[in-house]
C-alpha cells in the first residue's frame, strides 16, 4: 500500500498542516508517496519541511519514500536553483526529470537549502552568508546597516537549536520574495526545520511537571518562545530565541515555531495569523519561520 | 599591569574556521578555556578581552565567553576582566546576556573616554564609576564629596560596584581597573 501526500500548489507556513494531514497517524504504515506534481511554488520553509517529512521517515525506519517532481519545468528549475532535489535524492526515490541546474546565484537566495547538524556548520552559514544579507537588507528591504549584524545572530541562534535540541540534523534557508497579498512589501525568509525531539520532548523532563494538565505541544512552545526556558539546567540558557525576538521587535519581523500538533508566533502588526494554532495534523521535529519586512518605502 | 587577549586570534587557535565569527555555545566555551588558562598563568590583576577582530558575536558565545567568565571567577582570587574593540552590535549582545545574569562589565571606549559600562548596572552606579575614573583612587568621603551625597549612599554604591568587579578595592580606597 502507498499513501499520498499531495504537496500543496502554493506551498508555504500556511498550507502546511494540509501537507502534515497527508501523512495520517505517525509514523504512517504505509509507504509515502510526496506528489508534488501540481505544485507551482514553495516558499523555504515549505521546500525544507519535506526534507524534513523525508528524514524523519528514514529515522523511523520506514521503506524509503517516493518523490515524483512538479510537473512545471519553471518551478522543477527553481526547487533545484535552491539546492532541494540534491538533498532530496538522499532521501526520496525521485520520480520525474530533475534539472541539472547550478544551485544558488539567484538575486533572491540568500541561502540555499544546507544542512545543519553540527556547531561547525553554523559557522558557515553565517559565514557566508554575511556579505549578501547586508547587501540584501540594505538594498531590497531598506533596512540600517546594523541589521544585518542582528539578522546574523538571529539566524546562528534558529540554527543553533537544532544542533542543542534536536538531536538530529535538520536544514535551513533563506530566501527573499515577495509578500504582495500578507503585506504589499518585500520580505526576507529564514526558515529552519528538523526532524529531531520537538520542544515537547526536549522539554518534558524539566517542565512538564510545572504545567501540570496543560502540558502539551503548545506549553512547550510557550515556555522556550515566551519565559525563555531550555532543557539545560544552566541559568544562561533560553537567551537565543529571547535574542532573536528582540531583533524582531526592532524590525517589526514575525517568528513563528511549529512543533509536534502546535505553532506559537509572535505577529507584527502586519500580519492576520493567531498566536497560537492547537490541535493541527502532527509533524515530527520543529520547523521555524522568521520573517523580516521591507521598511516602509524600502522595497524595490 | 593588564594582560590584552586578542579573542580574533583566539578564535583561530581554538576553532578550525576561515571566519572571524565567535558564533555557538561550543565555541565560546573553548575560547572562554582558553581565556582561563591565559588568566591562570598571568600574574596581571586586570585581562582586557580585545574584540577587534572578531566579526559575528551572537548570544549564545557572548553568554559563553563574557557572562559564564565572570560567573566563574573566582571570588577570593584579585582578578579583574574587561573589554576592548567591541562595535555596537557586539555590546548589545553582551549587555543582554549580561543583564540576564545581573552581571556587568567594562568597556575601554578610547583614551580619556571613560569606560563603557554593559549589563546590570543602575544610572547611579555609572556616575559613581565615572566619577573614580576621573578622580582616580578615592573613598567613600571624596565620592560622597564631590556628588554631594551622604556617606552611606557613597559607600553602598562603591561596594557595589567593586562586588561586580568594576572596582579594585583596597583597604578602603577604589582604583579604576585601567591604573
Amino acid at each position: 500500500m502507498t499513501r499520498i501526500v499531495e504537496v500543496p500548489a502554493s506551498f508555504d507556513d500556511r498550507t502546511f498542516d494540509q501537507f502534515a494531514q497527508g501523512f495520517g497517524d505517525w509514523p504512517p504504515e504505509e509507504r509515502i508517496l510526496v506528489d508534488a506534481r501540481a505544485a507551482t511554488w514553495a516558499s523555504p520553509y515549505g521546500l525544507i519541511g519535506m526534507l524534513s517529512a523525508g528524514q524523519a521517515l528514514r529515522e523511523a525506519h520506514r521503506e524509503k519514500p517516493l518523490f515524483t517532481v512538479p510537473a512545471s519545468d519553471d518551478v522543477r528549475r527553481y526547487w533545484a536553483r535552491t539546492g532541494f532535489f540534491r538533498h532530496a535524492a538522499d532521501l526520496f526515490e525521485i520520480h520525474g526529470k530533475v534539472p541539472k541546474v547550478a544551485t544558488s546565484e539567484e538575486a533572491d537566495h540568500l541561502l540555499d537549502v544546507t544542512p545543519v547538524g553540527a556547531s561547525e556548520d553554523v559557522h558557515q552559514v553565517v559565514g557566508r552568508i554575511q556579505e549578501r544579507a547586508a547587501r540584501m537588507l540594505s538594498h531590497e528591504l531598506g533596512l540600517e546597516a546594523k541589521a544585518t549584524m542582528g539578522f546574523a545572530m538571529a539566524l546562528s541562534e534558529a540554527c543553533q537549536n537544532i544542533v542543542e535540541h534536536a538531536g538530529t540534523s535538520g536544514w535551513v534557508a533563506v530566501h527573499l520574495y515577495n509578500f504582495r497579498k500578507r503585506l504589499g512589501r518585500r520580505v526576507i525568509v529564514i526558515a529552519v526545520s528538523d526532524a529531531g525531539l520537538g520542544f515537547r520532548r526536549s522539554l518534558e523532563a524539566t517542565q512538564a511537571k510545572r504545567f501540570g494538565d496543560r502540558w502539551g505541544d503548545a506549553a512547550a512552545l510557550e515556555a522556550a518562545l515566551i519565559q525563555g526556558v531550555s532543557r539545560f539546567r544552566d541559568p544562561g540558557r533560553g537567551q537565543g530565541l529571547a535574542g532573536i525576538k528582540r531583533y524582531l521587535s526592532r524590525w517589526d519581523g514575525k517568528i513563528s515555531i511549529r512543533s509536534g500538533t502546535a505553532r506559537l508566533s509572535i505577529v507584527p502588526k502586519w500580519d492576520d495569523d493567531v498566536p497560537l494554532a492547537e490541535h493541527l495534523p502532527y509533524f515530527p521535529g520543529s520547523q521555524v519561520q522568521v520573517l523580516i519586512p521591507a521598511q516602509e518605502g524600502g522595497a524595490r | 599591569m593588564i594582560q590584552t587577549i586578542p579573542l580574533g586570534r583566539v578564535l583561530q587557535e581554538t576553532v578550525s574556521t576561515p571566519y572571524r565569527d565567535l558564533v555557538t555555545r561550543p565555541t565560546g566555551a573553548a575560547v572562554r578555556g582558553w581565556i582561563q588558562k591565559a588568566i591562570a598563568g598571568s600574574t596581571a590583576p586586570t585581562t582586557m578581552l580585545d574584540f577587534t577582530e572578531v566579526g559575528l558575536l551572537d548570544f549564545s558565545c557572548a553568554d559563553e565567553i563574557v557572562a559564564k567568565l565572570l560567573l566563574d571567577a573566582d571570588p577570593d582570587t584579585d582578578h579583574y576582566v574587561m573589554l576592548l574593540g567591541t562595535r555596537e552590535d557586539h555590546t548589545e549582545a553582551i549587555d543582554h546576556v549580561l543583564n540576564h545574569h545581573a552581571l556587568a562589565i567594562a568597556v575601554v571606549m578610547g583614551p580619556d573616554e571613560p569606560p563603557q559600562l554593559l549589563g546590570r548596572v543602575t544610572p547611579e552606579l555609572v556616575r559613581v564609576f565615572h566619577c573614580v575614573f576621573r578622580l582616580g583612587p578615592g573613598d567613600a568621603g571624596s565620592i560622597a564629596d564631590m556628588l554631594g551625597w551622604t556617606l552611606e549612599r557613597a559607600a553602598d554604591a562603591l561596594l557595589t560596584l567593586s562586588l561586580l568587579r568594576l572596582l579594585r578595592a583596597e583597604a578602603g580606597t577604589f582604583h579604576p581597573l585601567t591604573q
